[in-house]
């Protein structure tokens, strides 16, 4: 990744952070106030920072180092900003004590206060649950994003709560944006306006509870490469009804006139459903997302996949002959989870720079350190990992191990709660 | 981070509580604000703190000197400044919006109050 991509999130996030802060920066008053007013307008940057990093556009994508990167950051930024909006009132309060108790408590509870001051408690509390929700992995994904949004209704009500106060000149703006980050969001990407129609071509399954499907353009197609990944919402059919939110998969193979294939295992209630998906079904593509190979070296490679994490993989070998010496470790349960092993065995019978080593590693967790080469035979090797979140730390480990240096690791992470 | 949301969040009720305990059972002399002097001032020298450095303000009958909160006030100085050296009660009481400040405020303001205002004579 070069320079100018790698510093571009942490430079955006002093910006957004450091200009309010500067604009604000308290002169004259007691120390716990100002740490206090401080504490509010950083978070306040933060939090618009983060808004930005939750729009999914393949250009700012690209620009900000991929999807996964700004997701990474949007949950740092947004997190730094709640522990700092939580300190903001503790702080002002902080001013008035030890001396001066009954004031101190004044000046924290809501109940003391009016309209500007219940707006920022409001906010806060609606932080806090959004929060509190954002952990909870067991709700179920379509309710999760909407719950999710309520972090954003809370954005706008601290702001408010700013300009109640009195404070106008530099929140409205700050107000603007964060109103036009979260309305691009909802409007473009949420209802899918930024997206491009397709249509189900073909679905067959490959592996017990996948299936692969095929997708063609009905308007421009959008523009990928092996390895990237988009996100798809499927409607409904002549007997399929489709979930139609948003799930990011990976292309398993690219056509000559912008079709594409994608490999879906079921994994949750919307992926489940999609197992039944037929021809003449409508979809929304949004995209392209994703580094993962496409700024590969001329060094020899390992692939390491998980289960359907092999579709980046088959993106690959599917778009023609390697330039690299490769070797492809694809680890499944069981045989009727390995999806497209016929094909990816013929393909490294015709493929001379192709080793294939498929390896069914049963209910329990394997035992990587076994399963991958040794240290010798991975000397000036780029490695790309796909597969169970697990899988991949388990991976990484045994690959620093081996001696080899992070920045020849590659892999990412297809989690977007 | 859900470790750093838990721990945060509960700390954050903790010294909400913590306040609020430590404002309870306080003597009498800390619940109540003590006005130090009883000096009477009369219009004209209110008008003569008039600047943001030097900001009285006259409010129900009592005068206050407002120089070192002025900084700390929430709303724009435009708002503020303009009443300094002047009677203020309308103004507090409105806020020039015709919304009351809360108690808090008048707890706040006591904080400041250094004596009365001479009736003007008739």
């Amino acid at each position: 990744m070069s320079i100018l991509r790698l510093i571009s999130i942490p430079l955006l996030i002093l910006v957004a952070t450091a200009g309010p802060v500067y604009w604000a920066l308290p002169e004259g008053l007691g120390l716990a106030r100002s740490l206090g007013i401080v504490a509010g307008w950083a978070g306040c940057g933060l939090l618009l920072a983060s808004l930005l990093l939750m729009l999914r556009e393949a250009r700012l994508a690209q620009g900000l180092g991929g999807l996964e990167r700004m997701y990474r950051w949007h949950h740092w930024a947004g997190m730094a900003a709640y522990v700092l909006l939580l300190a903001h009132p503790l702080l002002l309060a902080a001013d008035a004590w030890p001396d001066k108790r009954l004031l101190a408590w004044q000046m924290l509870s809501p109940f003391n206060q009016g309209w500007p001051v219940w707006l920022g408690w409001l906010a806060l509390l609606l932080l806090m649950l959004g929060l509190a929700v954002t952990f909870e992995q067991r709700i179920p994904y379509r309710i999760w994003r909407w719950l999710h949004v309520g972090l954003g209704l809370g954005v706008l009500l601290g702001l408010l709560h700013l300009v109640m106060l009195g404070i106008e000149q530099p929140v409205w703006p700050i107000l603007g944006l964060a109103a036009f980050f979260l309305g691009w969001r909802i409007v473009r990407e949420d209802f899918g306006l930024a997206a491009r129609p397709y249509i189900v071509q073909a679905a067959r399954p490959v592996a017990e509870d996948t299936v692969e499907i095929s997708l063609k353009p009905l308007a421009e197609a959008i523009a990928i490469t092996p390895g990237q990944f988009v996100l798809v919402a499927f409607f409904s059919g002549p007997t399929f009804r489709g979930c139609g939110e948003f799930h990011p998969f990976t292309v398993s193979a690219l056509g000559a006139h912008g079709e594409i294939r994608l490999g879906v295992k079921a994994l949750g209630d919307c992926t489940r459903k999609i197992q039944s998906i037929e021809p003449g079904v409508m979809a929304r593509v949004q995209g392209a997302f994703g580094n993962f190979m496409t700024e590969r070296a001329g060094a020899p490679q390992l692939w390491v996949a998980g289960g359907i994490g092999i579709t980046p993989f088959l993106a690959q070998l599917r778009a023609g002959p390697l330039t690299q010496q490769t070797l492809l470790l694809y680890l499944y349960r069981a045989e009727a989870d390995a999806a497209f092993l016929q094909e990816l065995q013929a393909l490294a019978v015709h493929d001379p720079k192709l080793s294939l080593r498929a390896v069914a590693t049963g209910q329990t967790v394997p035992d990587l350190n076994t399963l991958l080469p040794v240290a010798g035979d991975l000397a000036q090797h780029d490695c790309y990992l796909c597969g169970p979140p697990g899988m991949v730390a388990g991976l990484r480990k045994a690959l620093n191990e081996r001696g080899i240096a992070p920045r020849h690791i590659h892999f990412e992470n297809f989690e977007f709660r | 981070m859900r470790r750093l949301y838990l721990v945060a969040t509960v700390l954050f009720w903790l010294l909400v509580a913590a306040f609020w305990a430590g404002s309870r059972g306080l003597p009498p002399a800390e619940e109540s604000v003590a006005v130090v002097t009883e000096k009477s001032f009369s219009a004209g020298e209110l008008a003569s703190h008039a600047t943001p450095e030097n900001c009285w303000m006259a409010i129900h009958g009592s005068v206050y000197d407002l120089s070192t909160y002025l900084p700390e006030h929430p709303s724009r100085p435009e708002v503020i400044l303009p009443w300094c050296g002047k009677e203020a009660t309308e103004a507090y009481n409105t806020k020039t919006k015709g919304r009351a400040h809360k108690p808090y405020a008048d707890d706040l303001l006591a904080q400041y109050r250094i004596g009365k205002l001479t009736p003007a004579q008739p």
